[in-house]
């Protein structure tokens, strides 16, 4: 783990050497430290010699699979695990969310989006406080007092849609598959009931987003939301 | 009882003879019984005799047989004897009751006999039907099985020939033809027999099998037509998955590279690159553009290939000059590739450039593999042949692999063992155009033994004598 203060450290593992030199450059802009790897045994070496405070991972690697990788990793590091692959499919990122990636960003990505990903999923492990009032883009929401406004007006939210968007809200940015919400909201009995899910996120729409936009819950098809506000 | 009740009328004759021995038999054996029993109520010794004759061969044997019992009865039993005259009014009685006795008998009898005989013929219906229907359905396809249901219908009818052709067809003076109808009254086929069968195999044909006959073509075609359906289905839905396939597979390919200009340019924009980053960055801008550039031109080699659009351009062609420009199109990497071609092979017809681009992958994908130990290449003549065998000493390939490899976008699973950073194009492009030449190419392997790659090419895919200038008449 990084002292406070100095940079924070990411491993990064893409066979590709011309990624690695553009990431390395590009997280230094953002104010992380790369630590680059191009093969899982590099990467795994590195993961536990050097402690990382967060990784990303591509998928294809020549000694195996970058879903294998996330899965050894996770058997004993909670370090936040972003897979970066070429592969475009819902069935790839199930598979890797499910190995215990947090994030998934597809190539080409956007560097921004990349560094924005890295920070949310920091921030879950960052102790401090948490916020109680969660202020984002004219959306006010008061977790101890379990209470929404937007614009200054108060929106009357059930309970289950009020513990969905706190639990959206409290992991700002990262993305929540729909078995970890469901599992938290409803109980570890309903991790595979998404119509259900689908149904109450409509509902949280319906009252809090304007016109339809996703301006707040955005959704990962097949895999989950996020809160993007 | 049933068995003995053919389809054809028995012999009358015999049946003729039957009846006389029987009225005969049954005369002699009322002499006995005239001593336990009075003559006139002996009459009833007849009746097996009438029985027996109308039941095989028919009422009008029947009462023939009645009244030959009758007459028998009067001349030899009833008083007096030896004559057709009757003395009694009882015996006139008697004679009466027995000989309208002996009719019903035969009446009832013909009737069974008939019932029997239609029984027998409703079963041999539907054992033609059952065996039509067999012979069309159960084969594959109908066109095939016409020809057995055909002489099915011959034989079971006694007929010399008989054929089935699709469509409709007029009879001719050798043949007549009875037109095979679906239920919606469509003629769908012909069925053609000789001229000059018997009315009753005419009638048989015309009313137990045409109208059957028509119903289980119309089901038979309806079944060629829905498997000829679900095999095109089949077919479509294989091609789409190769397609996906190949769709998921050329969008990984074009990101990879895409991914590495896109990250790049980004990093070449931020403020803290030292002099090294920057040069290396923009290398890898050009380079992976480069790349990018190869991978396009390699899809489009392969999309004309797919498309068929890749006419050879037939002209004489030195395997030598081929595959020198081939090494040099192979990349310039640091393994060597040894030719080693014989004095014996000659010019071929074939297109030089698809040659070139042929060889060029397969060379490339030798390089690739062999671990960086030389790749060698040799060329002989083998009858109208010319055989390229491209050996390299690379990690091997499993028998299971060998057909896969020629697929677009395979890798094979020794693939991810080393750095490869092939597009997985280049053997399928290679087969393309060797193909497209006349030519075939396979490939011998074992794992961790290396593998060969063997072209074979025909010396002239025309087969037509080249005539030499001097040779051509003036």
């Amino acid at each position: 783990m990084s002292t406070p203060g100095s940079r924070p450290r990411v491993l990064v593992c893409d066979d590709e050497q011309q990624i690695l030199r553009a990431l390395r450059v590009i997280l230094r802009d953002a104010g992380f430290e790369a630590l680059p790897a191009s093969t899982s045994e590099e990467a795994l070496d590195i993961a536990a010699v050097s402690r990382p405070d967060a990784a990303i991972i591509d998928l294809v690697l020549p000694d195996g699979d970058g879903i294998e990788l996330c899965r050894q990793l996770r058997e004993w590091s909670d370090v936040p695990l972003i897979v970066l692959s070429a592969v475009d499919d819902e069935d790839a990122k199930v598979r890797a969310l499910a190995a215990g990636a947090d994030d998934y960003v597809t190539k080409p990505f956007g560097p921004r989006e990349l560094v924005a990903r890295l920070q949310a999923n920091l921030r879950r492990t960052e102790p401090g406080p948490e916020e109680a009032v969660i202020e984002a883009d004219g959306l006010v929401v008061d977790l101890p007092r379990r209470t929404v406004h937007h614009d200054g007006e108060e929106i009357h939210l059930t309970p289950t849609e009020f513990g969905l968007l706190a639990l959206l809200v409290r992991n700002r940015g990262r993305l929540m598959t729909h078995r970890d919400l469901l599992v938290s909201v409803w109980g570890a009995g309903y991790g595979d009931d998404t119509q259900v899910l689908r149904a109450h996120i409509a509902n949280l729409r319906r009252k809090i987003e304007p016109d339809q936009a996703q301006r707040y819950i955005r959704t990962e098809p097949g895999v989950g939301y996020r809160f993007v506000g | 009882m049933g068995g003995s009740l053919g389809g054809t009328r028995p012999n009358r004759v015999i049946g003729l003879t039957i009846a006389v021995t029987a009225v005969a038999a049954a005369t002699g054996a009322i002499y006995p019984l005239k001593t336990v029993a009075p003559a006139v109520s002996l009459s009833v010794v007849y009746l097996p005799a009438v029985l027996i004759v109308s039941a095989y061969w028919g009422l009008a044997l029947g009462l023939v047989t009645s009244l030959l019992s009758a007459a028998a009865f009067n001349f030899f039993h009833l008083p007096p004897v030896g004559r057709f005259t009757i003395a009694d009014s009882r015996n006139w009685v008697a004679l009466a009751a027995f000989t309208i006795t002996a009719a019903v008998v035969s009446t009832i009898a013909e009737l069974a006999r008939g019932r029997a005989l239609e029984a027998e013929r409703r079963r041999g219906e539907a054992d033609l039907v059952a065996a039509l229907a067999r012979e069309l359905l159960a084969g594959s396809e109908t066109g095939e099985a016409l020809g057995a249901t055909a002489r099915r219908i011959a034989e079971t009818l006694a007929m010399p020939s008989a054929a089935i052709e699709f469509g409709a067809f007029d009879g001719d003076e050798r043949r007549r033809a009875f037109a095979l109808r679906g239920g919606d009254g469509q003629q769908l086929a012909t069925l053609l027999v000789p001229r000059g069968l018997p009315a009753d195999t005419i009638e048989r044909l015309r009313v137990q099998v045409v109208p059957a006959l028509g119903v289980l073509v119309a089901i038979a075609l309806r079944r060629d037509a829905l498997q000829a359906e679900a095999v095109e289905t089949a077919a479509l839905r294989r091609s789409d998955d190769v397609k996906t396939a190949l769709l998921r597979a050329v969008s990984h390919d074009l990101r990879t590279p895409l991914t590495a200009i896109v990250a790049a340019g980004h990093a070449l924009g931020g403020g803290s690159l030292t002099p090294e980053e920057r040069t290396e960055l923009s290398a890898a801008v050009v380079g992976e553009g480069e790349r990018l550039a190869v991978l396009v031109d390699k899809l489009l080699d392969l999309s004309k290939l797919q498309a068929g659009g890749a006419a050879p351009r037939l002209d004489w062609v030195s395997l030598e000059e081929v595959l020198l420009a081939a090494r040099e199109g192979a990349g310039n990497e640091q393994t060597t590739i040894m030719l080693a071609i014989d004095p014996d092979v000659p010019a071929l017809r074939a297109d030089a450039a698809q040659l070139e681009r042929a060889f060029a992958n397969l060379l490339e994908n030798a390089r690739r593999y062999s671990g960086g130990l030389p790749v060698h290449v040799h060329v002989l003549r083998a009858g109208p042949r010319v055989v390229i065998r491209v050996v390299d000493r690379g990690p091997g390939i499993t028998a299971a692999e060998h057909e896969r490899i020629f697929e677009p976008f395979y890798r094979g699973s020794q693939a991810g063992a080393g750095r490869w950073s092939g597009s997985g194009l280049g053997l399928a492009i290679a087969k393309g155009f060797v193909e497209a030449n006349g030519g075939t190419i396979s490939v011998e392997s074992l794992p961790g033994q290396g593998t060969s790659f063997v072209v074979a090419l025909p010396i002239d895919p025309e087969h037509e004598p080249v005539p030499l200038p001097e040779e051509v008449p003036a």
